[in-house]
């Protein structure tokens, strides 16, 4: 749009301050060679490594290709949309298989989101309080978890999760054992219901287990994260919300003090404060926070690869590892390149619900 | 009224020193938070492998020992993935100031036919979400024949979509006097870019340096599915093979928390000296939107 | 988006499209064809190594090779086999020899990844009948067998002695093994750990007489009482606490567990002589076979083959690359170096002359069952091994109706 708006300027600019129809032409054309040419190199990267691979993939995930050899001679078996179809209609491990990423993600995602910004928000207002100092210290400390690369954090938190490591030791000093966290596949929700009486873990109601759609159960469904993926969560947690707050911070610097300085005298109390000044004006911030957010969340991988392959139990399984693994382990490239395309479609259609839902609520942003 | 409002600041002030009290504890028990897992990874390093299992917590290491980091030399590649680490980032850094640049420069102020449909596409490129490019890329760099080579660890991340966004938000912002000036004065398009436009994006260019820096130190799935040589592994890579892979058996803790921090260390310092530009670039995130 | 947007970009995609077709030098479609390399050759070979010491045994085989011969061989141990491998295969130029994990070998010969070169070598069927099947595919033996190891039980002597146990207790049934492991539990000591995947557990199932698939590798034969039998018996220990999972007691696997001294018992593999040797050397244990189930003795034996690629520009030189790390005097040697056991059965006297304490190691190679050699079962084994680290509290029947029901989908039955 402002694109467009700029295009139109200019023209009329040009065509002002360049004169006759000849030199306008060929003063014309060699800036358009000149575009072309400085568009020319970052084009051709992008377009070869990220629109082709797209497109080669589209055409792999309606075969059944193995790996070997060239995916576009005639030997390669062609299975329409078979690959797609087996991930939500077909039973069979395929289904089960990427059902189960979907559950796990989509919790992840449930619990991650809202804490992080929850977190980044909370941590923003404190910094940002007129009457602190160290502001930059602060920021510094927050932020820099976000810049160290994820493998690295990785390691970290094995070791601190691991059974008798950091955590369980702090836990111990309060007199609370820790679980096994990297082996204990039980999911949070199933854990609360067990503890509060409603059903029991080890043995759960016959109804919710007996059936369920998509090829898992009703209790499987109703796992929540388990308590290896809860340490996984801690993690991103921890290492997101640094970027968050920045950006929130940012758009806290922007609230005219005055404003709440009004306000104050109004007689408004902090929550009112809080609900009428700040969140307005940190709307767009907030949507952007969690738009970002939910697309991240969505693609987790790097610290699923490093720290636990899916494991215990499948329930850190995640569409994204679960694309990558089928294709480079089982050799089923096919059906790797489908679950991809799946979960990019998911992301797209979040990321426009999101958009309409936040732009209903309170006009255009 | 005035009485009711020196009350209100009277009570303000004293509601304002129990707030500086708590906002202060809340900021220094999330500093800790935040920052002692870093401690702890020092810390460990520094550990004989039965000090670590036996005293995670404890930031002291005693004995103090480089078991760890001598281990790290022998057993692993690491100087081989540091120089490739090094050789990748600077070559995806420079190449990626330079096209950014030039295509930015090209979408803000270059008319030509297509810029529209150029601009759709880098666009719709943002959109993209990393992870759903990895089979497709190994499959691109396949067809190629460059899988497992230096050229697929590194043209593939020579340009990218959000620089080359960042660089045109950055040179619209630019005052088009400046260029009509050095125009009518006879430079060429290129000279204009070059030595007047180019120099007055310092700020954008240098967010635009850090963020690409940090970006492919860090980078970890391109390099799955671009190489699988042991020679052509990046400190991520090799990381991540450290701890996962046959080398990983054993939980040999010091081992592998040194090799992370060595891994960290580069992009900590830069971090530090270059705060500003980094923080700068996260809020760049806030305009993409 | 305007319309001319549009034709913009469909057209740079469909140019895109032609670029890379035209492009497409990286695929070899026609391995047959591979031009077989004159001149001296540059084998590259891949190992899944246990270790320092067997990356180090094979370097030295292949330099004296590489000597004698006048060509070039370098050996690069694998970070993760299947997946370099894996990549490998899909590009242009994998490796000219490799191991072959015995449950991937369907899956490569499936696709024509591997060369069947196993008649060439001399003397090819002096290996041991179950491990030749093992790497016989479509009724063609593909590659010959490199070493094999079994699982035997072995035991921490101090812990057994401190459990008031001695050698006339060593268990030899299921019975017996369950009252042994009461008693060492009851002097405070955990009995057994054992690692939670088939490739363990799975002896159990041997032991009860049943199996994954039929014999013939053709159906699946996962939910049988037999194998519900045996799943049951683990299970128990599970709860009784006779036997724990690795990850339990803060160890990656059960060689280091038992190396820990976190348990009297454990169930492993001859590799664990290397691992106990370099890490836990003052360890004391002796190797018994595994005690017998119901239907008799059972083992799981594990192998890898020496793999030639189908895309090898040298593959004469491979051949003999491969003759000469099978003969029985090198075989012997990789035995000395890192505790496998030679493939060939004219090396059997030498061997337990050599390692009389790994007897019952050998021993196995009788009734050993070896891993299922399917195609696309490694993600079905995956998904039971998922179910078997929750096998304490989970249902054996359930884990293994679904096992049957994913195994016959795999074979296509």
């Amino acid at each position: 749009m402002a694109d467009a708006t700029l295009t139109r300027g200019r023209l009329t600019g040009a065509r002002g301050a360049r004169g006759t129809g000849g030199r306008r032409r060929s003063v014309r054309s060699a800036e358009n060679l000149a575009g072309w040419l400085f568009v020319a190199p970052a084009l051709v990267i992008i377009g070869l490594f990220v629109l082709l691979p797209i497109l080669m993939a589209l055409w792999v995930s309606i075969t059944a290709w193995n790996g070997q050899g060239s995916p576009f001679t005639g030997s390669v078996e062609v299975v329409g949309l078979e690959n797609y179809t087996r991930l939500f209609t077909e039973e069979g491990l395929a289904r089960q298989d990427f059902m189960t990423s979907l559950r796990n993600n989509a919790y992840y995602v449930l619990v991650v989101v809202p804490l992080q910004t929850a977190l980044a928000l909370g941590l923003a207002m404190v910094v940002n309080a007129r009457l602190l100092k160290g502001k930059t210290f602060f920021r510094t400390a927050f932020y820099f978890p976000s810049v160290t690369s994820s493998v690295a954090i990785s390691v970290v938190f094995l070791f601190i999760f691991a059974n008798s490591g950091v955590v369980n030791g702090l836990l111990a000093m309060f007199g609370v054992q820790g679980p096994m966290w990297f082996s204990d596949s039980r999911g949070v929700l199933h854990l609360l219901l067990d503890g509060i009486g409603l059903a029991d873990i080890d043995d759960p109601p016959a109804m919710l287990t007996e059936s369920g759609p998509f090829g898992l159960s009703w209790w499987e469904w109703l796992s929540g994260p388990s308590v290896a993926m809860c340490s996984i969560i801690v993690l991103n947690v921890w290492t997101t919300s640094g970027t968050f707050m920045l950006m929130f911070l940012a758009a806290l610097q922007n609230v005219p003090v005055s404003l709440e300085e009004a306000a104050m005298l109004d007689g408004a109390n902090r929550w009112q404060r809080f609900r009428n000044v700040t969140l307005p004006a940190l709307r767009s911030t907030m949507f952007l926070v969690l738009t970002l957010g939910v697309i991240g969340t969505w693609q987790v991988f790097d610290q699923i690869y490093v720290m636990s392959q899916g494991n215990p139990a499948k329930t850190t399984l995640t569409p994204a590892y679960l694309s990558y693994r089928t294709a480079f382990r089982d050799f089923d490239y096919g059906s790797g390149a489908a679950i991809s395309f799946v979960l990019f479609l998911i992301i797209v259609v979040l990321t426009l619900g999101q958009r309409l839902l936040l732009r209903e609520r309170g006009g255009r942003s | 009224m005035t009485g009711a409002h020196v009350r209100a600041v009277r009570k303000g002030q004293a509601r304002t020193i129990a707030g500086s009290f708590a906002g202060y504890a809340v900021l220094v028990f999330f500093s800790l938070v935040f920052l002692y897992p870093f401690v702890i990874q020092v810390a460990n390093s520094f550990k004989t492998e039965p000090d670590a299992a036996a005293n995670p917590i404890s930031p002291i290491p005693s004995p103090v020992t480089l078991d760890g980091y001598e281990k790290i030399f022998q057993a692993t590649d690491l100087p081989t993935w540091l120089g490739n680490s090094i050789l990748v980032t600077v070559l995806v850094t420079v190449g990626r100031i330079f096209f950014d640049s030039l295509a930015g420069y090209a979408l803000a102020r270059l008319r030509f036919r297509g810029r529209g449909a150029v601009f759709a596409t880098v666009i719709a490129v943002l959109a993209v979400p990393g992870v759903v490019l990895l089979i497709p890329k190994f499959l691109v760099l396949n067809q190629f024949g460059i899988y497992n080579s230096y050229t697929a660890l590194i043209v593939p991340l020579l340009a990218d979509a959000a620089g080359v966004f960042i660089m045109k938000q950055f040179f619209e912002s630019i005052p088009v006097s400046v260029e009509e000036a050095a125009r009518i004065d006879g430079a060429g398009t290129f000279r204009i870019f070059w030595s007047v436009v180019l120099p007055m994006a310092r700020p954008a260019l240098i967010t635009l340096t850090i963020l690409s820096f940090q970006g492919s130190w860090n980078e970890l799935p391109h390099t799955l599915v671009a190489v699988q040589d042991p020679e052509l592994f990046t400190l991520p890579r090799g990381v991540a093979e450290l701890v996962t892979g046959s080398l990983g058996s054993g939980t040999q803790y010091p081992l592998k928390l040194g090799a992370a921090l060595l891994a960290t260390i580069p992009v900590a310092i830069i971090f530090v000296i270059f705060q500003r530009y980094f923080i700068r670039g996260a809020n760049e995130g806030v305009d993409k939107g | 988006m305007t319309r001319r947007t549009t034709t913009a970009l469909a057209a740079a995609a469909a140019a895109c499209a032609l670029l890379a077709a035209g492009c497409g030098s990286g695929f070899e479609d026609n391995p047959a064809s591979t031009p077989q390399s004159s001149g001296p050759a540059k084998l590259q070979i891949l190992i899944g190594s246990s270790g320092e010491a067997e990356t180090k045994a094979v370097q030295d085989a292949a330099a004296a090779w590489a000597k004698a011969t006048g060509n070039s061989a370098t050996v690069i141990p694998a970070q993760d086999m299947s997946q370099q491998l894996g990549q490998a295969f899909a590009g242009d130029s994998p490796p000219d020899v490799f191991y072959v994990e015995a449950g991937r070998f369907a899956d490569y010969a499936s696709v024509g990844a591997l060369e069947p070169y196993a008649s060439k070598i001399s003397d090819s069927e002096g290996f041991y009948e179950s491990l030749r099947n093992t790497f016989t595919f479509n009724g063609t033996y593909y590659c010959v067998p490199k070493d094999f190891s079994t699982l035997g039980l072995v035991i921490n002597t101090e812990l057994w002695k401190k459990a008031g146990l001695t050698e006339d207790d060593v268990p030899t049934t299921w019975e017996e093994f369950t009252s042994v492991a009461k008693k060492i539990k009851d002097a405070g000591i955990t009995p057994l750990v054992v690692a939670d995947t088939r490739d363990r557990l799975g002896a159990f199932m041997k032991q009860a007489g049943g199996w994954i698939t039929s014999p013939d590798g053709k159906q699946a034969t996962a939910d049988s009482p037999q194998n519900l039998q045996a799943l049951e018996y683990v299970q128990s220990l599970l709860k009784d606490g006779l036997a724990v999972y690795p990850s339990a007691v803060d160890a990656g696997w059960g060689g280091e567990a038992f190396g820990k001294e976190k348990a009297a018992m454990t169930i492993e593999g001859n590799w664990i002589k290397g691992a106990m040797k370099a890490d836990f050397p003052d360890v004391k244990y002796t190797v018994h076979e595994l005690p017998a189930g119901p239907a008799g003795k059972g083992t799981l034996s594990f192998t890898n083959c020496w793999g030639i690629a189908a895309k090898s520009k040298y593959k004469e030189q491979a051949i003999s690359f491969v003759e000469a790390m099978t003969t029985v005097d090198q075989q012997m040697a990789f035995a000395k170096a890192f505790g496998v056991m030679p493939s060939r059965t004219a090396a059997a006297d030498a061997y337990s002359k050599e390692f009389p304490e790994d007897a019952a190691f050998l021993k196995g190679a009788e009734y050993a069952q070896g891993p299922v050699n399917a195609p696309k079962m490694e993600s079905v084994l995956v998904d039971f091994d998922t179910a078997l680290q929750k096998l304490k509290d989970g249902d054996p029947k359930q884990i293994l109706s679904r096992l049957q029901e994913n195994t016959k989908a795999a074979l296509g039955g």
